[in-house]
């Protein structure tokens, strides 16, 4: 048996990433994975020490493996090592003044180590991602529709993708579908068939530090292609646990690579 | 209303005054254009004057945009080190012949054009540089579509045309979070054409010939046209003006003469 952990949007929130950690600890069966699909860091004072605690593995822990996220991308956009010279959605969403917050929270060198991350990673037959293969910003949630959800499966010849943009914890298979095709060209008409697709499935992983006091997460046994979802209470006298499990099953394309 | 929709004239001079005359005598009541009005061939100025001249609604292609923007797509662009040396000497040869209104008018070109029910775009809704080959997954082709709230789809960029229909499309999915009761989606499409309208001037599709659409937005029909000119006119230009004679050659046979890139559907992150 093999289990993947993945976290998402932890945000520079080092109290509920020690809660993870520990309630990972607590599982009855071994972490063999540890994920964390971007958005480590946010506009929090605690931002440094939690890339320096995610670097730093203690005996006995695993070592993270870490994707660039949004909050990511905002402190390439202020540090200049982005395609993009303005931070508009960063201010929108946040207001102005967390331009300074963010810059002040993270230095220029965990910016250039942030740079180095991959963009996502592929195991097996999963895509695991902070947003999707479009970018760190786009949100797939439960309302997505049933054909974008497709494509960005997809874009990447995923059966499972992972992200966390969202910040929700959703499991949404797609199982069945088609579409009849015909294509005319200069020199021939084919006829009409008929394409279908075999199921696949987006998982929202969920989200660690944005709510105070409360972290969800993700476990995966791709062995049996099981998915369930954790939802951890902290702080005050000690950790309350509440697990939700969801499970499916599905194929195998064997295939390890980053993105 | 009978429409004329091409693209990818790519500084072909000859090839695009064959071509405005073969719709005129089609009696196309408007004309499109859809992009990469400069690059490769040898008349780029010429090019655009004639689409401002005749006011022909464009929008940005891909060859535009880099001139415009300089290259700074990532090293997909290319499918071999040849090809981008090539690409290279004809963006350079390109950026040094063009004349600073050829380049404000591109710069101004939107990305893409709305009719009623018909959109118009260079290679894809979501990017100039995605190809939307005729056998790329149905599914994904149809998100294309959906994406523009269009029942058609025009664009080009590949330089072979075609019309691929997607009917009948229909997706089932279950939706399960923690503490939500199971919800069920459905979704079904009706009919939605893609049509690519091939090359006016670097045609791909095996004969030198030029390729345009006439569609007619009353009964919805396609035709795709082919039109004969003197194309070794434009390949002597070619080769006189120093660009890459392999051009020349390449317009000739109608053909890529590369390796085709291994994801087609990759979009450069500039």
């Amino acid at each position: 048996m093999t289990i993947w952990a993945m976290l998402s949007g932890i945000e520079g929130n080092l109290a509920a990433y020690e809660a993870v950690l520990a309630d990972l600890k607590r599982q009855r069966t071994e972490i063999d994975e540890l994920y964390i699909l971007g958005d480590l860091v946010g506009a929090t004072s605690e931002s440094e020490d939690l890339v320096q605690r995610v670097r730093s593995p203690r005996r006995g822990e695993i070592e993270p493996q870490v994707c660039a996220g949004w909050w990511e991308e905002q402190c390439f956009i202020l540090h200049g090592v982005s395609t993009q010279s303005e931070a508009p959605e960063l201010i929108a969403k946040y207001g102005a003044d967390t331009v300074k917050l963010l810059w002040d929270a993270v230095p220029h060198e965990t910016v250039k180590w942030l740079r180095s991350l991959n963009f996502g990673f592929f195991e097996l037959d999963s895509l695991l991602i902070h947003g999707s293969t479009v970018g760190v910003d786009d949100e797939l949630t439960p309302k997505t529709s049933p054909v974008q959800m497709l494509d960005r499966l997809m874009r990447s010849d995923a059966n499972n993708l992972f992200c966390g943009r969202s910040g929700l914890t959703f499991e949404y298979e797609l199982h069945q579908g088609s579409v009849t095709v015909a294509v005319t060209t200069l020199d021939r008409q084919q006829e009409p068939i008929v394409n279908t697709v075999s199921p696949r499935r987006v998982i929202g992983v969920g989200n660690v530090g944005r709510s105070p006091g409360k972290a969800t997460y993700t476990l995966y046994d791709p062995g049996i292609n099981h998915v369930e979802f954790k939802t951890i209470r902290y702080g005050g006298t000690g950790f309350k646990v509440a697990q939700m499990a969801r499970s499916a099953q599905g194929e195998h394309k064997p295939k390890n690579s980053r993105v | 209303m009978k429409m004329a929709v091409m693209s990818c004239i790519h500084g072909n001079y000859e090839a695009l005054d064959s071509v405005l005359l073969d719709i005129n005598q089609h009696h196309a009541e408007k004309i499109i254009c859809l992009g990469d009005l400069v690059g490769y061939g040898p008349h780029p100025n010429a090019v655009v004057e004639m689409i401002r001249s005749l006011d022909i609604p464009t929008v940005q292609g891909c060859w535009d945009e880099d001139i415009v923007e300089g290259l700074n797509s990532c090293e997909c662009s290319y499918p071999s080190m040849l090809a981008e040396k090539r690409g290279k000497a004809a963006h350079e040869w390109t950026n040094q012949n063009i004349q600073p209104e050829t380049r404000s008018f591109l710069a101004e070109l939107p990305l893409s054009l709305r009719e009623d029910n018909l959109c118009f775009v260079h290679g894809s809704p979501h990017s100039q540089h995605e190809y939307l080959l005729p056998d790329v997954n149905a599914f994904l082709a149809l998100e294309r579509v959906l994406s523009t709230g269009a029942d058609v789809l025009f664009c080009g960029h590949t330089h072979v045309p075609y019309v691929r229909s997607l009917n009948a499309g229909e997706l089932r999915a279950t939706v399960k979070q923690p503490g939500v009761e199971q919800e069920s989606l459905s979704f079904a499409a009706p009919l939605k054409r893609i049509i690519n309208v091939g090359s006016v001037g670097e045609p791909r599709h095996g004969r030198p010939n030029a390729t345009y659409v006439l569609y007619d937005t009353e009964t919805e029909e396609v035709t795709l046209r082919e039109v004969q000119y003197d194309y070794q006119k434009t390949c002597a230009a070619i080769v006189e003006k120093g660009l890459p004679s392999i051009f020349a050659w390449r317009l000739a046979q109608g053909l890529e003469y590369a390796e085709k890139a291994d994801d087609p559907t990759h979009v450069c992150e500039r």
